[in-house]
C-alpha cells in the first residue's frame, strides 16, 4: 500500500503534537505493588548514601517492599519534584522539607498524600511542634524530618589559650571576639556568598532577642518585621562585620570555606546548625563546644528548625506499601540509626541510652530533647517564612553586610515582603 | 571551498539581476515528471526531522510561553488564572528588573567590546607567526573549550579573599591594598564575573579573527605600510574593512551573548551580594524557580528574546549588506 510521505509526515507531526500536548496527573505507570521509587535530597557524603541503601535493604528483606532510592542536588529538587509529581510519573515516597513554601506548597496544590488516617492507624510518634508544621486545615500530610538546631560552636581550646570563658551574653561574646581578633584570629567564621547563610544569622540573633513568643508573633502577623528589634538583629551582624569580628568580606565567603576556617583552627567560632556535628566529629582535633547565640540579656535560646522529611505522592502506585515504609522510616530502630551513622536527630522522643555518639552529639541531643519537652527554642525563619519573605531576608543580610542598605532599609524589605 | 561572499564578488553579472535567478526551474525544466516527484518525496522526507524538531523544540515552547505570560501560573495550579498583561505592568514597574537590565547593558558592552579588543590583537599579533601558532591557538581557545560552570568554580577559587591567588598575588607584589572579596563586594562582584566572562571568550575571538585574517590580501597591506600607513590605520583602513562580515559576526555571537547571559552568574554569585549582579537572566530564574513565579519569570525570559531580536536582524542584514558589497574575507 502507497501512502503518500506528506500524509505520513502529518500523521508524526500529529502525533508529535499530541504527545507534546499530553498533561496532568495520572496515576503512576508503575504498577508493580512491591517496588516503591524513593527520592531524597543527595548526601554531601556518598557514604551516607551508601549506608541508608544498605540500611533500607533490611527493610525490604523484612517487608518484601523493593525500594529504588534516588537523589537529586537540592537545588534542582524543588523544580524537578513539582514537574515529576504534576505529571504523575514523580516518587512514590519523597524527602522535603515542611515550610510553607516547601511541603505546604504541595499540599496546596494536592499533591501529596493526606496521611492523618496513618498517622493513628500506625500510632506514629512526633513531637507536637514539629506535627504542626506538616499540618494544613487539620490534616497531617507528612512526617517531619530532622530536627536541627542552630547555635554558636566554638574551639575550646582557643578559648582555653586566650583565658576565655564561654560567653553567658551578648556583651561576653563581643569580648571574645575581641580578644580572639586581637590574637589574630578570625572571631566568627561566617560565609554568607550563597545567602542562605544569612537566614540563620538573621535567625540564631532575633530568636534569642524575641524568644520563641516573639518570633512567633513575627510569623503570625502580630510583631512587624520592621520592629526595633528585627533591625537590632540585623545591626547586629552588621556591627560586627565592621569590628573585624567576621571573616574578610564575609559576602565572598562561601559555607565551606567558613567550616574549613572554624576546622583548621583558622577561626574560633562558627555560627550554625546543628548537621555541622558530623563534620565537627570528623574534621576537628580539638574540642568543641556549643551553646545557643548569646542574648542581650543573657545565654540565649537555639533555633530550632526542621529538615526535610518523608512524604507520600498523591499519585503513589501503592499507597499501602509507602504507609509501611514510612513506619520504618519514623521507627524508634530508624531513629537510633540514623543518629548514630548521619548524625541527624529525629523530632520524635526516643531513648537515647546506648547510643554510641560523640560528646558534642549526646549534648546536641540533650538540648534538642528539651526542644522537644516544650523548652523555649526559636524559629529558623527560612523553613517558616514564604519565599518572598526568604528572598527580601537574604538579600537584606547581604546588603547590610555590604553597607548597600542599612538594617532599617533591609528590615523594611523584609515587611513588604511578608505583605505578599 | 569558496565563501559566499567570494563567489558572490566574482560573479557580478548574476548580482545585476538576483530577482530573476530561478535555478530550480531551469532544472525543473528538463526532468521528468516522475524524477521530480521522487525528488520532491526525498525532500520533504529529508527536512521533516528538522521540521519536527522545530515544531516540538522551539514552536511548540515558544506558543506555551505566550500562553503563560497572560496567566499567573506559580508551577502548581493546573488552571491558572487569566491576568492579561499584568505580568508586563509589573515588569515595568519593577525595580529589579531595571538594575538587572543596567547590568545587562554594561555586560553588552563591555563583555562585547573586550574580547573583540583582545581578541583581534591577539590574533593581529600571531597572524604571521610560523613557529609555535599552533599552541597559540590550542592555548587561547582552550578556555572557550571549557564548561562555563568549571570556568565559574575555578575562578571563583581565585577571588576568594583570604586564600584566593589573586589577592594573594597583589599582596606579594606590595599592591595588598587593592586586596578585596571581589565577588562580594557590590562594586567589584559584576566587573569580576564579567572579566571571567571575558577570559573565557577572548580565544572564541581570537581563533575566529585569526582565521579571517588567513583570506586578508597581505600586498594590500604591504602596500599601505610602503605608503607609510601606521599599525592602527593598516587595521582600522585595510584589515578591517576585508574581515569586516566575520567582525560582525563576532559582534553578534557576543553582543546576543550579553542579553542571555545566565550560567557564569549564576555559578559565580548567584546574582548577588544583594543584587548587585542580577542581570536579566538569573532574575527571570529566581522569580520562576526560587519564587514560583513561572509565568513573571517567563515574561522576563520573553522580554530578553524580544529586545534581542531587533539587534540580531540588524547586525545579519548589515553583514548581509557588506557581503554584497564585496567586502570581507
Amino acid at each position: 500500500m502507497h501512502i503518500p510521505p506528506l500524509k505520513i509526515l502529518a500523521a508524526a507531526a500529529a502525533c508529535l503534537l499530541a504527545a507534546a500536548c499530553t498533561g496532568g496527573v495520572s496515576p503512576s505507570s508503575d504498577s508493580d505493588s512491591k517496588s516503591l521509587k524513593y527520592l531524597i535530597e543527595e548526601p554531601e557524603d556518598a557514604e551516607a548514601l551508601k549506608a541508608l541503601e544498605e540500611h533500607i535493604a533490611g527493610f525490604e528483606k523484612k517487608s518484601g517492599i523493593d525500594v529504588k532510592v534516588s537523589t537529586l542536588p537540592f537545588d534542582n529538587m524543588r523544580t524537578v519534584l513539582q514537574t515529576q509529581l504534576r505529571s504523575g510519573e514523580g516518587p512514590d515516597v519523597f524527602s522535603w522539607g515542611s515550610g510553607p513554601s516547601f511541603g505546604g506548597a504541595l499540599v496546596k496544590a494536592g499533591l501529596v498524600q493526606d496521611l492523618t488516617g496513618a498517622y493513628k492507624k500506625y500510632g506514629w510518634k512526633v513531637f507536637d511542634f514539629a506535627k504542626e508544621r506538616v499540618t494544613y486545615d487539620g490534616k497531617v500530610y507528612g512526617i517531619p524530618g530532622e530536627l536541627e538546631s542552630i547555635g554558636l560552636f566554638y574551639n575550646k581550646k582557643i578559648f582555653a589559650d586566650l583565658g576565655l570563658d564561654q560567653p553567658r551574653n551578648l556583651d561576653d561574646l563581643k569580648g571574645a571576639a575581641k580578644a580572639i581578633r586581637a590574637a589574630g584570629k578570625v572571631p566568627l567564621a561566617v560565609g554568607d556568598k550563597e545567602a542562605w547563610e544569612g537566614g540563620h544569622l538573621l535567625s540564631m540573633a532575633l530568636s534569642s532577642a524575641v524568644g520563641g513568643d516573639g518570633m512567633e508573633a513575627l510569623f503570625s502577623g502580630e510583631k512587624a518585621w520592621d520592629s526595633p528589634e528585627v533591625v537590632a538583629a540585623l545591626r547586629l551582624w552588621a556591627d560586627f562585620n565592621k569590628a573585624g569580628y567576621l571573616p574578610k568580606s564575609p559576602t565572598s565567603v562561601d559555607y565551606d570555606t567558613s567550616t574549613a576556617m572554624f576546622f583548621s583552627g583558622e577561626a574560633a567560632m562558627i555560627p550554625t546548625g546543628s548537621w555541622l556535628v558530623g563534620e565537627i566529629d570528623d574534621n576537628a582535633d580539638f574540642e568543641v563546644g556549643y551553646i545557643p547565640f548569646p542574648a542581650p540579656d543573657g545565654p540565649g535560646i537555639f533555633t530550632g528548625g526542621l529538615g526535610s522529611g518523608p512524604w507520600i505522592s498523591a499519585t503513589a502506585s501503592n499507597k499501602q506499601a509507602a504507609e509501611k515504609f514510612l513506619d520504618f522510616l519514623q521507627s524508634e530502630e530508624h531513629s537510633r540509626w540514623t543518629v548514630e551513622n548521619l548524625h541527624t536527630i529525629p523530632p520524635r522522643p526516643m531513648d537515647t541510652a546506648g547510643l554510641d555518639v560523640s560528646p558534642l552529639l549526646s549534648q546536641v541531643l540533650e538540648d534538642t530533647a528539651k526542644v522537644g519537652a516544650g523548652g523555649d527554642f526559636g524559629h529558623n525563619i527560612d523553613v517558616m517564612a514564604s519565599d518572598a519573605v526568604n528572598e527580601a531576608m537574604y538579600d537584606g543580610v547581604q546588603a547590610v553586610l555590604t553597607g548597600q542598605q542599612t538594617a532599617e532599609e533591609a528590615a523594611a524589605s523584609i515587611k513588604t515582603a511578608a505583605k505578599q | 571551498m569558496t565563501t559566499g561572499a567570494t563567489a558572490e564578488a566574482a560573479a557580478p553579472e548574476q548580482e545585476e539581476t538576483p530577482r530573476r535567478r530561478r535555478p530550480w526551474r531551469t532544472i525543473k525544466a528538463g526532468t521528468p515528471r516522475v524524477t521530480r516527484k521522487a525528488q520532491a518525496r526525498l525532500g520533504v522526507f529529508m527536512v521533516a526531522p528538522l521540521v519536527a524538531m522545530v515544531a516540538v523544540f522551539l514552536l511548540l515552547p515558544m506558543v506555551n510561553a505566550i500562553y503563560y505570560v497572560f496567566v499567573d501560573f506559580n508551577g502548581f495550579d493546573p488552571d491558572p488564572p487569566w491576568i492579561g498583561f499584568s505580568n508586563f505592568t509589573e515588569l515595568a514597574q519593577d525595580p529589579d528588573v531595571w538594575a538587572a537590565f543596567k547590568n545587562n547593558v554594561i555586560w553588552i558592552v563591555i563583555g562585547t567590546s573586550a574580547p573583540i579588543v583582545f581578541g583581534l590583537g591577539l590574533a593581529v599579533l600571531v597572524w604571521n607567526v610560523r613557529r609555535g601558532s599552533v599552541l597559540y591557538r590550542i592555548a587561547f581557545f582552550l578556555p572557550f573549550m571549557l564548561p562555563q560552570v568549571a570556568v565559574g568554580v575555578v575562578w571563583g577559587w581565585i577571588y576568594e579573599p583570604s586564600r584566593g591567588w589573586l589577592n594573594r598575588v597583589l599582596e606579594t607584589v606590595g599592591l595588598g591594598s587593592l586586596a578585596k572579596g571581589w565577588l562580594g563586594d557590590p562594586d567589584t562582584a559584576l566587573y569580576a564575573v564579567l572579566g571571567t566572562a571575558i577570559w573565557a571568550t577572548v580565544g572564541f575571538v581570537f581563533v575566529i579573527f585569526l582565521s579571517a585574517l588567513r583570506n586578508v590580501d597581505v600586498d594590500l597591506v604591504d602596500a599601505a605600510r610602503l605608503d607609510g600607513a601606521n599599525a592602527f590605520q593598516r587595521l582600522r583602513h585595510i584589515i578591517l574593512p576585508q574581515i569586516m562580515p566575520v567582525f560582525l559576526m563576532v559582534t553578534t555571537i557576543t553582543l546576543l551573548g550579553g542579553f542571555s547571559v545566565f550560567d557564569i552568574v549564576f555559578v559565580m554569585t548567584g546574582g548577588g551580594p544583594a543584587g548587585a549582579t542580577e542581570v536579566l537572566g538569573t532574575y527571570a530564574y529566581s522569580s520562576a524557580f526560587q519564587l514560583n513565579r513561572i509565568s513573571y519569570g517567563t515574561t522576563l525570559a520573553l522580554v530578553i528574546t524580544v529586545i534581542s531580536i531587533p539587534f540580531a536582524v540588524w547586525m545579519n542584514r548589515l553583514q548581509r549588506k557588506l557581503s554584497l558589497q564585496g567586502m570581507g574575507a
